[in-house]
């Protein structure tokens, strides 16, 4: 396990397992999830689709449709174990002291209300104010996350808002009443470019005025690079790869990252190199594979890989990677630092 | 909105209009007429019954005069009952159908909503089958089995309500019951699946993520999300409560303008059937224009403005 940043973690997730039950069977989305965040910091959370980033967030906040179940695992949040609360406990915690924003701001807005309602029933579910009060703060929250005449579209409905103006009513929702930790899945996916990158400028400039951890899930390293100080690399349901953003671009120990960062466009980059993709697609989780869920797609693979899920080797920066066992083989840019 | 209410207004004397002319000379093409029965009249006095009730005339000229009749809100006498004009004939029979009908819709709403609410809420558990139980055998059981199946059991066995006749409250109770079963049993369905599908919404995650009570984020959020194709229907059907019905009449022997309807049919009452016809169509038009209007009220996407011309 990580241990980069010293002082109480915010949220310590451990050994997080995930399940979906179907009719054809159970899928394990989430495998046994460990991390930290740490007050003040930006987590990234990065994986492709199906990697189980998300359902661990939902998992924490126990957001899951109805046919997901938790299995085992803790998620403490203020010495409070928040998959062991009640009902009614947990819901005094979220859109309080840990707020939440979605992929879709289309579709996760309440199309029948005005936005400013959607932002004052917030505050006016954890904080004792009149709703005059509410309002005011709301306006201040709008005025905060840069709507335009804030006053003014209190009163509008979601339709009346562009994809980027619906984000950042999410955005002001969940900070509505001063989050210790805010969790964002995919905030920007969903937007154009040019939106994307207003919204993450807003987030990084939000995280620091206001100081609180911020959990950013995404699928775009991009954003990873820019906006966060570590990052958890997920696939098939577990935690790849853990390190500081810096080192972690730098020095890839696992595999799966090396791909990933391989399989992303660098427009600095002069020497016309080919983009590389990852061969292969990831693993059915209905039938999780019993070693490394990368083995299948693995360039390095050896047969140690495919028998026994390896644990996660290293310290500030770990990989989940037989690569990395004393005992194995030397592998340039992996284990051995390039020449 | 007063623009759009004013179009609604004239389309709906347009199409009136149109039932009026459409069932004037449809029910001029059946064959038979009021005066004829199997007692054979002389012809001489039937010849004076037509000439009384202007059915010697040409058949436009009849349906002038009647259109008349209809602008001043005339609807003629009734050619089966002497002396009794069709206003007079609705005037007596809607106080029962309306009290019968409304008391209806009343559990429609109140109990059919309650219980989509409930199924949904459990799904797949025990009271989500009950309720979907009872509704399958609501929606699929004529009324007018369970009317017999309720008379039998409650009124002749068990002797706790009266056979028939609306003397004292209790006399309501199985011809509303009977009356609203099937459209309880429908809305309790629709109610179930349109929250269903809400609750699939992001939107509903994002009132979870926020906090909210359970209250709030099944009827702030939840419900009234839910409500629009509950409300769509429930236009038609409080039309059609409102207007009666015949076989419930018929067998709770109730005075009410469903059986007179049917009875003016069987009887060629001429101006009885087509005042009835004008009164049910007003009805449901009405409804309808009301049911356009909670749209708007229900979803703020939904604007009501009128047609460009």
């Amino acid at each position: 396990m990580t241990q980069s940043t010293s002082g109480t973690p915010v949220l310590s997730v451990r050994d997080l397992t995930t399940s979906f039950f179907s009719q054809r069977g159970e899928v394990q989305a989430v495998r046994g999830v460990s991390f930290d965040v740490h007050p003040g910091e930006i987590l990234g959370i990065v994986g492709e689709s199906g990697s189980g980033k998300s359902i661990t967030c939902m998992s924490v906040l126990r957001l899951l449709k109805a046919t997901g179940r938790i299995k085992a695992g803790s998620a403490n949040f203020d010495g409070q174990d928040l998959l062991a609360l009640d009902e009614a406990d947990l819901s005094d915690i979220r859109g309080n002291k840990i707020g939440m924003i979605f992929q879709d701001p289309m579709t996760s807005l309440n199309p029948t209300l005005s936005v400013g309602e959607q932002v004052i029933e917030t505050i006016l579910r954890h904080r004792k104010a009149t709703r005059a009060e509410a309002r005011a703060r709301a306006i201040e929250l709008f005025e905060l996350v840069r709507i335009p005449s804030a006053a003014d579209r209190l009163k509008s409905y979601p339709h009346e808002f562009s994809g980027g103006m619906r984000q950042r009513v999410m955005i002001a929702i969940a900070l509505a009443c001063d989050p210790r930790l805010l969790i964002a899945d995919e905030p920007t996916t969903a937007l154009d470019v040019t939106i994307q990158r207003q919204i993450l400028g807003l987030l990084r400039d939000l995280q620091a005025r206001l100081g609180m951890a911020v959990i950013l899930i995404t699928h775009d390293l991009g954003v990873i690079a820019e906006v966060t100080d570590r990052i958890v690399v997920m696939y098939g349901g577990l935690v790849m790869e853990t390190g500081p953003v810096r080192e972690l671009f730098a020095h890839p120990m696992h595999p799966y990252t090396r791909g990933l960062l391989a399989s992303v466009p660098d427009l600095r980059d002069d020497t016309h190199r080919r983009l590389t993709p990852i061969p292969g697609s990831p693993p059915d989780m209905a039938h999780p594979p019993a070693g490394c869920p990368f083995t299948a797609r693995c360039p390095h693979a050896m047969r140690q890989c495919a028998a026994e899920l390896p644990p996660i080797f290293g310290h500030s920066q770990g990989a989940r990677c037989w690569l990395h066992h004393p005992d194995a083989p030397r592998i340039a840019g992996i284990n051995e630092v390039a020449a | 909105m007063p623009s759009y209410i004013l179009q609604r207004l004239g389309m709906m004397l347009l199409t009136l209009w149109a039932i009026v002319t459409l069932t004037f000379f449809l029910m001029h093409a059946v064959p038979g007429g009021p005066f004829v029965s199997e007692r054979m009249l002389a012809p001489e006095i039937a010849a004076a019954l037509n000439a009384k009730y202007g059915l010697d005339q040409p058949i436009w000229l009849q349906y002038l005069s009647y259109l008349k009749g209809v602008l001043t809100f005339d609807l003629g006498p009734s050619f089966k009952y002497p002396g009794v004009s069709i206003n007079t004939m609705i005037a007596t029979g809607l106080p029962v159908t309306l009290q019968t009908g409304l008391l209806a819709v009343i559990c429609v709403v109140a109990l059919g909503i309650p219980m989509g609410i409930v199924a949904a809420l459990n799904r797949n558990r025990w009271p989500d089958t009950a309720v979907m139980m009872l509704a399958t055998i609501g929606v699929a059981i004529p009324s007018y089995v369970i009317a017999t199946v309720l008379l039998y059991v409650f009124a002749l066995r068990l002797g706790w309500v009266p056979t028939f006749g609306l003397d004292d409250w209790r006399g309501y109770i199985l011809p509303v019951f009977a009356l609203s079963g099937f459209w309880v049993s429908f809305v309790a369905r629709l109610t179930r699946s349109s929250l269903l599908e809400t609750f699939e919404q992001d939107y509903m995650t994002t009132a979870r993520a926020k906090g909210l009570r359970p209250g709030q984020i099944l009827f702030k959020h939840g419900l009234r999300n839910s409500l629009v194709p509950v409300v769509t229907v429930l236009g038609p059907v409080v039309a059609n409560l409102i207007t009666g019905s015949f076989v419930i009449e018929q067998i709770f022997a109730l005075p009410g303008i469903g059986r007179q309807f049917v009875l003016s049919i069987t009887n060629r009452d001429y101006t009885a059937i087509m005042g009835i016809t004008i009164f049910y169509a007003a009805a449901l038009m009405v409804m309808i224009l009301i049911v356009d209007l909670l749209y708007a009220v229900l979803d703020p996407r939904i604007k009501l403005s009128g047609a460009k011309a």
